[in-house]
């Protein structure tokens, strides 16, 4: 069998602007990030050469649920190519990486497309709520009125019970990444805020505010992977998939052990970091799943940048900026670059690979020196989670 | 797609009016809700009924906002105003997820001890009732924000 470190790589990234995108539909969107990709491969690919497409999708509010990644790869010129939509909630990009990649593992493949979509902009403010929040339980949580804001709300409140967090600190992630995304083109939300921005926007499910949580967005992204022996025909930088890992936990928050930890996120990035060979102190940056600053906090720690309840202060403390120890989100994470479902978790292998090329469109982005990047994508109450560790070539 | 069917409702009542969760022939693991195979063991339908006792502690909580309410809650929540849900632990150590009542729902704290009480919880094609919990008053110790 193939060595799995190292035998895959990206030559080609692509990422609609994320955000109110009243201009576009779902294939317009997922054809702008396309696009995008195939013009990034430095030495061009011709089309013909995809064989296989993979697309995260939720549901897009159920415009095109079924067979939404057949029309997709018709849209962009590809009908005949196999094509499938890969569903894990807002980890749907993260698991449709996961698939191409173990396509040109297993030998299936040579190049692949990695895209992932979703509209969710165009409906209703009640069809959204109702959308919203399908992916936790809803026969024992969403039944008392739990919304899905509300689960991250009782981790919020346990984990400052059990390790003395404040609001203050979770504030301060949104900051920062509001801070990030104001640097990004792509970014749903271009515009820097303070601490109480944060603590003085209205509660949605206590103690977070309507600033604490990420918003709903539309938008597309797009990830070009091929065999790592045959990379350099497409450029001369490519990016390599030196490890990955995933797993599931309980969708339901009352069946699990702990409410501070996700299981899901120190599970999957065991498996990437043992593949890769490398620590949490390798890693330059992570985009990771930020749905809700209590997320961001407690997968700082999940990940292994730093203990158990310590995050707050970590991250008080100035490490997860751009320039600190790790930068985390530096894209502006789901809380400011936007968070269109199944979209997200490619659009961070867009961001990681600029960011491992160091040309990303702005140098205050950039971070300095970057060599090893880390994605962590998670669907509900970190119910099912991928982790890829990047390199650069 | 977050809608909870009236069959489906009929097949849990005991659960959802009574709170009878299941226990573990082989290895005594209590669940709730109910399952077909055990989560501890692997036992497949070798359960008991037990009755559980519907007193426990908040083991965390939020507030849901009146206006944040997942859609089927949107009347309940326009008539009730905000309304708080939270991780019970229950004295025989299973959590259960519940609404608050009957006091402010900013007053709820971890470690409050609250107790079941059968409740209307919202309406969609019928009248749904569940278990909610309340603070167990006169202790001789006031809950306090
Ligand atoms: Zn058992």
């Amino acid at each position: 069998m193939m060595q799995a470190k190292n035998a895959v790589a990206v030559v080609g990234a692509g990422n609609s602007r994320f955000g109110d995108r009243i201009d576009a539909n779902l294939s317009d969107l997922f054809s702008e990030a396309f696009v995008e990709a195939l013009d990034s491969v430095d030495k061009g690919l011709d089309p013909r050469e995809i064989g296989e497409f993979f697309i995260g999708s939720l549901s897009s509010s159920g415009e095109q649920i079924g067979l939404s990644a057949s029309l997709l790869a018709e849209y962009v010129g590809k009908r005949g190519a196999p094509a499938m939509r890969v569903e894990a909630a807002c980890a749907s990009g993260g698991y449709a990486l996961r698939a191409g990649i173990m396509s040109i593992i297993a030998g299936a493949n040579d190049v692949v497309v990695v895209g992932g979509v979703e509209k969710m902009r165009d409906v209703s403010g009640p069809q959204a709520r109702l959308w919203l929040g399908v992916s936790s339980d809803t026969r024992w949580e969403r039944w008392h009125g739990l919304t899905f804001p509300g689960i991250f709300a009782l981790q919020a409140t346990r984990h400052m019970y059990e390790y003395g967090t404040t609001r203050e600190q979770l504030a301060y992630i949104a900051v920062k990444n509001h801070s990030n995304g104001a640097e990004n083109p792509k970014a749903h939300f271009r515009r820097k805020i303070t601490v109480e921005t944060v603590l003085n926007s209205p509660f949605v499910a206590y103690p977070l505010t309507l600033f604490d949580c990420c918003p709903t967005s539309d938008g597309a992204a797009v990830a070009i992977l091929c065999r790592a022996d045959i990379a350099k025909n497409f450029t001369d930088t490519p990016i390599y998939v030196s490890g990955f890992g995933a797993a599931t936990d309980c969708v339901a928050a009352f069946d699990r052990e702990s409410l501070t930890r996700f299981d899901s996120a120190v599970i999957a990035s065991r498996q990437a970091y043992k593949m890769a060979g490398l620590e949490p102190k390798d890693i330059d940056l992570v985009e990771l799943h930020d749905c809700f600053t209590i997320s961001e906090l407690v997968l700082t720690e999940d990940l292994g940048f730093c203990e158990k309840g310590e995050g707050g202060r970590f991250i008080e403390e100035g490490n997860t900026q751009i320039g600190g120890k790790v930068a985390v989100n530096p894209s502006g994470g789901l809380k400011a670059k936007g968070h269109p479902i199944g979209a997200t978790g490619v659009g961070q292998v867009y961001e990681i690979f600029h960011q491992l090329r160091g040309d990303v469109e702005k140098r205050s982005r950039q971070v300095p020196g970057a060599e090893v990047g880390m994605a962590h994508i998670q669907g509900g109450f970190g119910v099912a989670a991928t982790v890829h560790i990047f390199t650069r070539g | 797609m977050a809608y909870i069917s009236v069959p489906e409702i009929q097949r849990t009542l005991p659960q959802r009016y009574r709170l009878v969760g299941l226990k573990c022939k082989k290895c005594g693991y209590l669940h709730f809700p109910a399952r077909k195979v055990c989560k501890n063991c692997g036992a497949v339908e070798e359960f008991e009924e037990v009755k559980l006792s519907g007193r426990g502690k908040v083991y965390s909580y939020t507030v849901i906002e009146q206006g944040a309410t997942v859609y089927e809650h949107t009347e309940e929540a326009a008539v009730g105003g905000a309304f708080s849900v939270a991780l019970v632990e229950l004295e025989e150590g299973v959590r259960v997820m519940g609404q608050i009542t009957e006091c402010d729902p900013y007053s709820v704290r971890v470690g409050m001890e609250v107790e079941a009480v059968l409740r209307r919880m919202y309406e969609q094609d019928i009248v749904r009732y569940s278990f909610k919990f309340r603070p167990i008053r006169f202790q001789g110790r006031a809950e306090r924000p």
